[in-house]
C-alpha cells in the first residue's frame, strides 16, 4: 500500500499516531536534531540529515529501570520496574539505522538469553523508515554503502518513506505496517505517477554512493586479528584520542551497559545505563588488575568489537557506517580510515 | 533463572564460616527462601553466580559448593576495597546469619565433566582461587560419581598455613585413600608440620604422569605462569590443561559487553577454558 502525505501536514499524521501510542520522532534542538518523544505534534521536523544520537534509545535507553528497593529491606519488597509497552512509532529513521536494529536484534532479541527490554520495546514499535535525500550530496563522513546499506533500502522498515518535493510517500513493508497505514486517516491518495515515482527513487538509491568501496567482513576480521599485537599500529591510530567515549554514544549498534544501584534516603533503584569500553574502568577486577589501562587497548577493543569479534561471534560487522563517530569524534577520529590503514598494516 | 534475568532471587545466609586468620575471606552458606528457586538454581562445578546487595551492587562470585550438596549453595568471597571500592564484598562481610541478599544465576559453563571422566584428574590451586576447584573435587569424590574418575591428585598451596582455605576438608581429604592430597605453604609458622615450597616445585616434585590425565589449574597468575611451564616439561598438551578466567563483569548474561576476551565472552562462553582455547584467543586479558 502506498499513501502520500503534504510535509506541512506532517503534524497532523504526529497527531493521529500519538493518539494511538508513543511517538518518536526527529526535533530540532540546539546542537542538532534527535529523536524525542513527541508531545507537541507541530515540533516533528523532517527537514534533518540524520539524528545527533542513534535511535538505539527507542529500545535501548540510556537509563533502564530494573527494580526499585529499600536498602536493607527483604527482596520480596522491592518493586521490579515493569514495562508499559503501549504502541510506539518511530518515526523518520533512516535506512542504516535501522538495519542497526537487525544487528542489535541478534545480540538482544536472539542469541542466548533473551534481553526482557530491549524485545518488549521492539515488538511494541512500529518503524517509519525514512529515505536519505538523494538530490542532496552525501555527507562525507557516511560510508554505509560499504557495509552493502543502500540510501533508499526499504527493508526492516514496517513502513518506509520518500520525500517527493514537498510531500511524503508512505510505502507498507510488513504486515505490521500495513494494518498501521490502512487505520491512518490523515493520509491522501496517490497517484500512478506517485507509484513510478516510489519505484525509480529505491532504484536510484542503489546508485547513491557514500565513501569507500564495499569490504569483504571475512578479510577485514582476519586481517584485524593478524594485527592485534601490532602495538605500533594501534598507538598510532590511537595517538590523538581523548577516551571521551562519545563514538560509542552516538553509535547505533554499541551496546555496552553499566548496572548501577542509585541510592536517596534509603531508597533505590536498580538500572542499567549505557557505558563505554572507551573508559579505563571499564575493565578493572576487583583485584586492581585491569587489561586495557592504555588508549591503544580500548580503541583496539572497540575496532575488533565491531569489525572482528561481531562477525565471529553473530556473522555480521557490528557497524552500520551511518558516520556518527566520525562527525562527533572531537579529535577527528575515522572508524573507517582505522580499517583501511589496517588492512594495509 | 527467573523470567527477568536482571532481577535476583532471595537468599537468606545459613552459614558463614571465617576461613583465614586475616579474616577477610568468609564462606557463605545460602539458602533459597522460596522453594522453586532452589529447583531452577541447577548448576555445576565451575559456574558462577551474581551476588547482589540491593543499593550497593552485584558482583560474580564462583560458586564453592558441589551441586552434590542439597538444599544450600556456598560462595567463598574475599573482601575487596584495597583497589577497588568492594561495596559488595564488605556488605556481605558485615552481614551475620539470618541475612537476606540476591543472587542470580547460575552462570557461565562448567568444568567440562564429560571430558574429564574416565581420566586421571590433577586439580592444582593456589591461594583464594580454589573456590570452584573445591566444588569439582567435591562432586568427583561424592560416592555416585568417585568410580567416574581415575586418580584424584590435588595439590594445593597459601602463603602461609593460616592462609589455607577448607582446613577441615583438607584434613578429611588427606585421610582418605581415593585422592592425593598434597598441601604446601611458602612459609610455614612454629605449628606447621606440612610441606613447605612453592606450587610449581612442588608440582615438579610430584610429578604427574600426563597419560590420560587431565590438569586442572587455578590461582594468581605469578603461580600459573610457573606452574605451566613445569607440565609442559612433564608432557601434558595445551588441550589436557584447564583454567577458569577473571574478566570485569556486570550482567553475567553475555548482554553488557564487558568481559570479552576476543569473540569469547567469559561470562557465557567460559569462565573455564583450555590453554589451547586460549591460545586461540588474543591476549586481551
Amino acid at each position: 500500500m502506498l499513501k502520500r502525505i503534504a510535509i506541512e501536514k506532517i503534524s497532523q499524521l504526529a497527531a493521529v499516531l500519538m493518539e494511538k501510542g508513543t511517538l518518536l520522532a526527529p526535533v530540532k534542538e540546539v546542537a542538532g536534531h534527535n529523536f524525542v518523544q513527541i508531545l507537541d505534534s507541530q515540533k516533528v521536523d523532517l527537514n534533518f540529515y540524520n539524528t545527533l544520537m542513534s535511535p538505539k534509545s527507542a529500545f535501548f535507553p540510556h537509563k533502564e529501570d530494573f527494580v526499585k528497593y529499600k536498602v536493607g529491606k527483604p527482596l520480596a519488597e522491592a518493586e521490579p520496574v515493569l514495562l508499559n509497552c503501549k504502541p510506539a512509532f518511530l518515526f523518520g529513521v533512516r535506512p542504516c539505522d535501522v538495519k542497526s536494529f537487525e544487528i542489535m536484534d541478534i545480540h538482544f532479541n536472539a542469541a542466548g538469553i533473551i534481553d526482557p527490554y530491549w524485545r518488549a520495546r521492539r515488538e511494541a514499535t512500529t518503524i517509519f523508515g525514512y529515505a536519505y535525500d538523494i538530490s542532496q550530496p552525501v555527507d562525507s563522513a557516511d560510508f554505509y554503502n560499504t557495509l552493502g546499506i543502500n540510501a533508499a533500502d526499504p527493508e526492516g522498515s514496517d513502513i518506509f518513506m520518500v520525500k517527493k518535493d514537498k510531500e511524503l510517500l508512505l510505502k507498507t513493508i510488513t504486515p505490521k505496517g500495513e494494518k498501521l497505514l490502512a487505520e491512518l486517516s490523515a493520509l491522501d491518495k496517490v497517484s500512478t505517477a506517485d507509484e513510478k515515482y516510489f519505484e525509480e527513487y529505491i532504484k536510484k538509491g542503489k546508485e547513491y554512493k557514500t565513501r569507500f568501496n564495499c569490504v569483504d567482513s571475512e578479510v577485514v576480521a582476519k586481517k584485524l586479528e593478524s594485527i592485534f599485537d601490532n602495538t605500533d599500529f594501534w598507538t598510532k591510530m590511537s595517538a590523538v584520542c581523548l577516551s571521551c567515549g562519545i563514538c560509542t554514544f552516538v553509535c547505533p549498534t554499541c551496546y555496552c551497559f553499566d548496572i548501577c544501584d542509585d541510592n536517596m534516603f534509603g531508597k533505590g533503584t536498580r538500572s542499567r545505563v549505557w557505558d563505554a569500553c572507551m573508559f579505563t574502568d571499564f575493565t578493572l577486577e576487583a583485584s586492581g588488575h585491569n587489561p586495557r589501562t592504555q588508549v591503544y587497548q580500548r580503541l583496539r577493543q572497540k575496532v575488533c568489537h565491531k569489525y572482528s569479534y561481531h562477525i565471529r561471534k553473530y556473522g555480521v560487522i557490528s557497524c552500520v557506517g551511518c558516520g556518527r563517530c566520525t562527525r562527533q569524534c572531537p579529535v577527528n577520529i575515522d572508524i573507517y580510515s582505522i580499517i583501511e590503514a589496517a588492512l594495509k598494516a | 533463572m527467573s523470567n527477568n534475568p536482571y532481577i535476583p532471587m532471595p537468599v537468606q545466609i545459613a552459614k558463614i564460616i571465617d576461613e583465614v586468620d586475616t579474616h577477610d575471606i568468609k564462606t557463605f552458606r545460602f539458602s533459597f527462601l522460596n522453594k522453586e528457586d532452589e529447583q531452577n538454581f541447577k548448576y555445576m562445578p565451575g559456574q558462577f553466580a551474581e551476588l547482589s546487595i540491593y543499593g550497593k551492587g552485584e558482583s560474580p562470585i564462583g560458586i564453592a559448593s558441589s551441586p552434590t550438596q542439597q538444599g544450600f549453595v556456598e560462595f567463598t568471597v574475599q573482601r575487596a576495597g584495597a583497589i577497588v571500592p568492594g561495596l559488595v564484598t564488605s556488605a556481605l562481610h558485615d552481614m551475620s546469619e539470618g541475612g537476606e541478599i540476591g543472587i542470580r544465576g547460575p552462570m557461565g559453563n562448567s568444568w567440562p565433566i564429560e571430558f574429564l571422566e574416565k581420566k586421571n584428574i590433577v586439580v592444582v590451586g593456589g591461594g583464594f582461587a580454589f573456590t570452584t576447584l573445591r566444588s569439582l573435587i567435591n562432586y568427583m569424590l561424592h560416592k555416585e560419581n568417585r568410580s567416574r574418575f581415575g586418580e584424584i591428585t590435588v595439590i594445593y598451596g597459601a602463603r602461609t598455613p593460616g592462609l589455607l582455605l577448607y582446613k577441615d576438608e583438607l584434613a578429611a581429604w588427606e585421610k582418605r585413600d581415593d585422592i592425593k592430597t598434597v598441601i604446601t605453604v611458602d612459609k610455614g609458622d612454629e605449628t606447621w608440620k606440612g610441606r613447605q615450597g612453592f606450587v610449581p616445585a612442588v608440582c615438579k616434585e610430584v610429578a604427574p604422569s600426563p597419560k590420560n590425565t587431565v590438569t586442572v589449574i587455578c590461582g594468581p597468575p605469578i603461580m600459573i605462569k610457573f606452574t605451566l611451564p613445569v607440565f609442559f616439561e612433564l608432557g601434558f598438551s595445551k588441550e589436557n590443561i584447564l583454567t577458569s578466567l577473571e574478566m570485569r563483569m556486570k550482567c553475567g548474561i553475555g548482554k553488557c559487553g564487558r568481559c570479552n576476551v576476543g569473540y569469547k565472552y567469559v561470562c557465557n562462553d567460559g569462565p573455564v577454558f583450555s590453554l589451547a582455547q586460549l591460545e586461540e584467543l588474543p591476549r586481551d586479558f
